[in-house]
């Protein structure tokens, strides 16, 4: 019953006969369900007031560009969201990620949500996923990098894929710019200073670190990526790979070779 | 369990929040008896605020206060938050663990906010059950707080002070004593504040909570945590310590946080609470005897 009064839809504070559909809907028992028509409904309708708005701002300190940009249209998911499913965890921070994760198979079918929408929405919401991602057992230096093995990386790192250059868009929560369409390519992680990084990737890079990522030795990696994307594995991709993920090492983000297993 | 906690708290402390966590780190020692902390916050979590809080435990007592366990939910919690819990609440050396007498949680549905349990003998013996399971699982005494409720979810069966002291006699549990919450409830439900907590076991209470709270325009309080708290609170705490004796208080703000010196200034007046009471307290005990 408190479910569906905080969760469901809006019920008014005089809609007796409502309320009376609601409480018999949810099988209330009969003491319980004459106690609650007796009631002050606009005290009960507090907790949905008060649940609402605690989720929203936690999800307003996670993506408040695309709440700010999408408007009311950004509160008909959310009320969808609520009614649909609700947030599943326990932690306030993940809510945000709940609720995208329902968006993602919505918003492309609704000609209302900008197509960038997503795409700024993830990229803003990473921010606190991987500055908060727990740390692995793991986040200890392993061995020099070998072709034939996986390669380690830390926990707190996330390879983002967009279509459109949203981390290029102004913080400013008025800005309405529409974002350049193109292939974007992120490598975030947390740095040793418990700041989240961004780093822009080629194609390549990315591609091989996609590969990387999902467990695929070092050598697959590569060869498979240049396969992808019809790209000669030369000394330059060699090189190239080799300074990438030096680079990688530099920043603390990749740790080495992965023990565990060889391709 | 409901072992005493090995280490008692006393004094007055405050709730950690980050809008300050740098300060309380970095600056000179503070005239904190003790930091509590909502271990959601930094449980199953990496990075910043757990290295942080790690540090701070190093220098203050820590205690945790959860907001998730949803202690009268019909299904229990998931064993992977319990977990977690766990390993949370021993990295932080928590003398007790509390969270509220409230459900938050609806099958796999997490409402992040304090419902109000029916207030029944069935529901008492449903969360008694619940903590005794908890602390079996969390091998740490639970402590459960009363919460501010402004509508009941059905027919009442027995006052509110009743349910606790079931709750606590089936659990063997400690109680927080939220005197915010009594004084809130008692203004939007028409009773006595003092009747309220004199009908409480008060040998069990092992922390006392204030806040401040807000109006909203139909004149309903809200127990939101975003003002100083007012007076008649701060007397309602006097009162209560009077009785209790020298239990741990803690001053909580979750909304419209101010400047750390502000919430300082505001402990240093509750510590001037705590002494008067305490102090009139054992000239009591001295005139008995």
């Amino acid at each position: 019953m408190m479910a569906d009064l905080v969760f469901g839809p809006e019920l008014a504070v005089d809609d007796r006969a409502s309320l009376l559909a609601r409480i018999e809907r949810s099988g209330v028992p009969e003491p319980d369900r004459d106690a609650l028509l007796a009631s002050d409904l606009s005290r009960l309708l507090v907790y949905r007031k008060l649940v609402r708005a605690n989720l929203r701002d936690a999800m307003f300190s996670s993506i408040p560009r695309t709440m700010s940009r999408l408007g009311p249209l950004f509160d008909e998911y959310f009320d969808r969201f609520l009614a649909d499913c609700a947030p599943q965890t326990h932690y306030l921070r993940d809510v945000t990620v709940e609720l995208l994760d329902f968006c993602a198979p919505l918003w492309p079918e609704d000609p209302r949500v900008p197509d960038w929408a997503m795409d700024l929405a993830r990229h803003e919401a990473v921010q606190i996923e991987v500055g908060a991602k727990a740390g692995g057992a793991h986040d200890e230096g392993t061995g020099a990098l070998e072709l034939d093995a996986p390669v380690q990386f830390i926990e707190a790192v996330r390879l983002m894929r967009y279509g459109w250059a949203v981390h290029l868009l102004s913080e400013d929560l008025d800005d309405r710019t529409v974002p350049e369409p193109r292939r974007t390519d992120l490598f975030v992680y947390r740095s040793p200073e418990h700041e989240v990084r961004y780093l822009e990737l080629t194609p390549l890079a990315a591609a091989i670190l996609e590969r990387l990522l999902a467990g695929q030795a070092l050598g697959a990696s590569i060869r498979e990526a240049c396969a992808a994307l019809t790209v000669e594995v030369d000394e330059a991709v060699i090189q190239g790979s080799a300074r990438v993920l030096a680079d990688l090492g530099e920043r603390g983000a990749l740790i080495g070779k992965r023990e565990d297993q060889r391709a | 369990m409901n072992q005493p906690p090995a280490e008692k708290l006393s004094g007055v402390g405050l709730g950690l929040r980050w809008e300050f966590l740098d300060e309380v780190l970095e600056g000179p020692p503070l005239a904190v008896a003790f930091f509590e902390v909502s271990p959601e916050n930094y449980m199953r979590r990496g990075g910043y605020y757990p290295a942080a809080l790690e540090r701070i435990g190093d220098r203050y007592p820590l205690v945790t206060h959860g907001l998730t366990l949803s202690l009268g939910g019909t299904t229990p919690p998931p064993s992977e938050y319990l977990s977690e819990l766990r390993t949370e609440t021993r990295r932080l050396k928590t003398p007790f663990h509390s969270d509220h007498l409230s459900f938050g949680t609806f099958g796999a549905r997490v409402f992040h906010e304090l419902l109000p349990l029916k207030l029944s003998g069935e529901s008492a013996r449903r969360v008694a059950d619940r903590v005794r399971q908890v602390e079996d699982f969390l091998a740490l005494p639970m402590a459960v707080e009363n919460i501010t409720w402004y509508a009941h979810p059905g027919a009442q069966e027995m006052p509110e002070a009743d349910f606790i002291a079931e709750v606590l006699h089936e659990s063997g549990a400690s109680l927080l004593l939220d005197v915010n919450n009594v004084w809130v409830n008692a203004q939007n439900q028409g009773f006595d504040p003092q009747a309220f907590i004199s009908n409480l076991p008060l040998d069990r209470v092992v922390e006392i909570h204030v806040a401040g709270h807000s109006r909203t325009s139909s004149g309903l309080i809200l127990d939101t945590h975003g003002a100083p708290v007012v007076d008649p609170v701060l007397e309602l705490l006097e009162w209560t310590l009077e009785r209790t004796g020298p239990v741990p208080v803690l001053l909580e703000r979750d909304n419209e946080i101010p400047e750390l010196s502000v919430l300082l200034a505001e402990v240093e007046k509750l510590r001037s609470v705590y002494e008067r009471a305490i102090r009139k307290k054992e000239a009591r005990l001295a005139r008995s005897a």
